[in-house]
């Protein structure tokens, strides 16, 4: 993930995790720019939760998160041994994998970490059977989350709003019945 | 229902409709052109969302007038002229910058969440249920505008100085909505709507120190105290001609086609 840099005029990057259930994972959906963590949140929901299945969203800056691909760590087999904890002053850190090429991020867990890299070392160690084609680690404290109360009046509103789901608007199975029905008339 | 009460509370839902239709159809026109695309999306919601709960007042009116929904509907937003429209003058404004339009949804907005905070509990029973479901929406439209209106107030001096331009000019129009009119008397009467002034105390509560906060202050005489010019609302502006001519140009070219 690449940093903001200080001549870039856009406001910063927000990756957006949403939870479609309650016994689902947090997953990426997406990123939105803001200019901070409270509008990212605002507009995640707008352009994320176009239809009710949501129950949950985070925002996290992704300059703030730490990432790691397959490759990168098979590159380097020493890194992770190197670090090693310098103290106790440890902090929670989510991790999140890619598991396939076509997955979304998910969560994998949490760890508790004295900075990013450490984080990542601890999550291999705590989750060896996952098989991330790229890590994420990041804190907890950095990600803004909606809230249980936010459910009614950001997510459910969504779920009468049919015009949204473009499968209600059965485009194709009009457009068929527009060709059948021109068809006939030219018979 | 008497005749007199059921044509009294069929002007105040249209009265309502007509603001949140306009308002509506004002905040579309920032679609494409909003400041960031996130942004864009997040507004087009909320434009369409207004325009939704237009609707459902429309439909209210055309249940009590003993209409088809559809067909009330479409007459009532495609075929009335500008001195038949009800809406207030604030909301036929043309959108101006974003401060203005951000600041015109939140003075709504707040306004609206106090009103169907009571009309949630109107004797008048679809009223009361339809004010319930809209306000869920409305509290996250109110959380949207309330964090624009704070990060343009207190952001840099031309987004403030923005910012209280639109107040200052708003303020002038804001009034109208709590204008009362005779048929709402009646309403009040019958617990069908709350009191006009009292929604006003209610609403200046909540505005005032809100605005306060962000660094803008109300112009004097927007306390509504004193003598202030009253404005009907089947008075308004040029642009609500514009505005409806925008609006209903397409029905008006084929009125009997079938959509």
């Amino acid at each position: 993930m690449s940093d903001t840099h200080a001549s870039d005029t856009q406001w910063p990057r927000y990756m957006v995790l949403h939870q479609e259930r309650e016994d689902k994972p947090h997953q990426h959906a997406g990123t939105v720019h803001a200019s901070d963590a409270e509008m990212a949140l605002l507009n995640a929901r707008d352009v994320f939760v176009r239809r009710p299945d949501c129950v949950s969203l985070w925002v996290v800056r992704a300059d703030l998160i730490f990432a790691r691909t397959q490759e990168e760590l098979a590159l380097n087999p020493d890194w992770l041994d190197n670090i090693q904890a310098t103290s106790d002053r440890t902090e929670a850190y989510y991790v999140f994998a890619k598991l396939t090429q076509k997955a979304q991020f998910s969560h994998i867990g949490e760890v508790e970490a004295e900075n990013p890299p450490h984080a990542l070392k601890m999550a291999l160690q705590k989750y060896p059977k996952t098989q991330g084609l790229v890590w994420w680690v990041f804190p907890v404290k950095v990600v803004l989350k909606s809230t249980p109360d936010d459910i009614a009046a950001m997510f459910s509103p969504a779920a009468t709003k049919d015009f949204r789901d473009q499968a209600n608007f059965h485009a194709l199975s009009v457009l068929r019945k527009l060709m059948r029905d021109q068809k006939q008339e030219a018979e | 229902m008497n005749a007199e009460l059921k044509q009294a509370l069929i002007d105040y839902l249209l009265a309502m409709a007509d603001d949140e239709l306009i308002l509506g159809h004002r905040n579309s026109e920032w679609c494409g052109h909003a400041p960031i695309l996130e942004e864009d999306i997040a507004f087009a919601n909320i434009a369409l969302d207004e325009i939704g709960h237009a609707i459902v007042w429309y439909e209210l009116a055309a249940d009590l007038s003993r209409e088809e929904r559809d067909i009330f509907a479409n007459r009532m937003v495609y075929f009335r002229g500008a001195p038949d429209y009800r809406n207030t003058q604030m909301v036929e404004l043309p959108k101006g910058d974003w401060a203005f339009t951000m600041l015109r949804q939140y003075l709504f907005d707040q306004f609206e969440m106090v009103r169907l905070e009571k009309l949630a509990q109107s004797s008048y029973a679809p009223l009361a249920e339809a004010a319930a479901k809209i306000r869920t929406e409305e509290i996250y439209h109110l959380r949207h505008t309330q964090a624009w209106v704070r990060r343009l107030g207190l952001g840099t001096d031309e987004s403030h100085r923005r910012m209280q331009t639109a107040l200052n000019e708003l303020m002038r129009y804001y009034e109208q909505l709590f204008s009362p009119s005779l048929a709402d008397t009646l309403l009040f009467q019958a617990n069908m709507v709350p009191f006009q002034t009292e929604l006003m105390v209610h609403t200046l509560e909540l505005i005032v120190p809100f605005l306060v906060e962000a660094n803008l202050i109300p112009p004097r005489g927007s306390n509504f105290v004193g003598p202030n010019d009253v404005i009907y609302r089947h008075e308004h502006t040029e642009h609500l001609n514009d505005l409806l001519s925008n609006l209903q140009q397409v029905a008006r070219l084929d009125p009997m086609a079938k959509w």
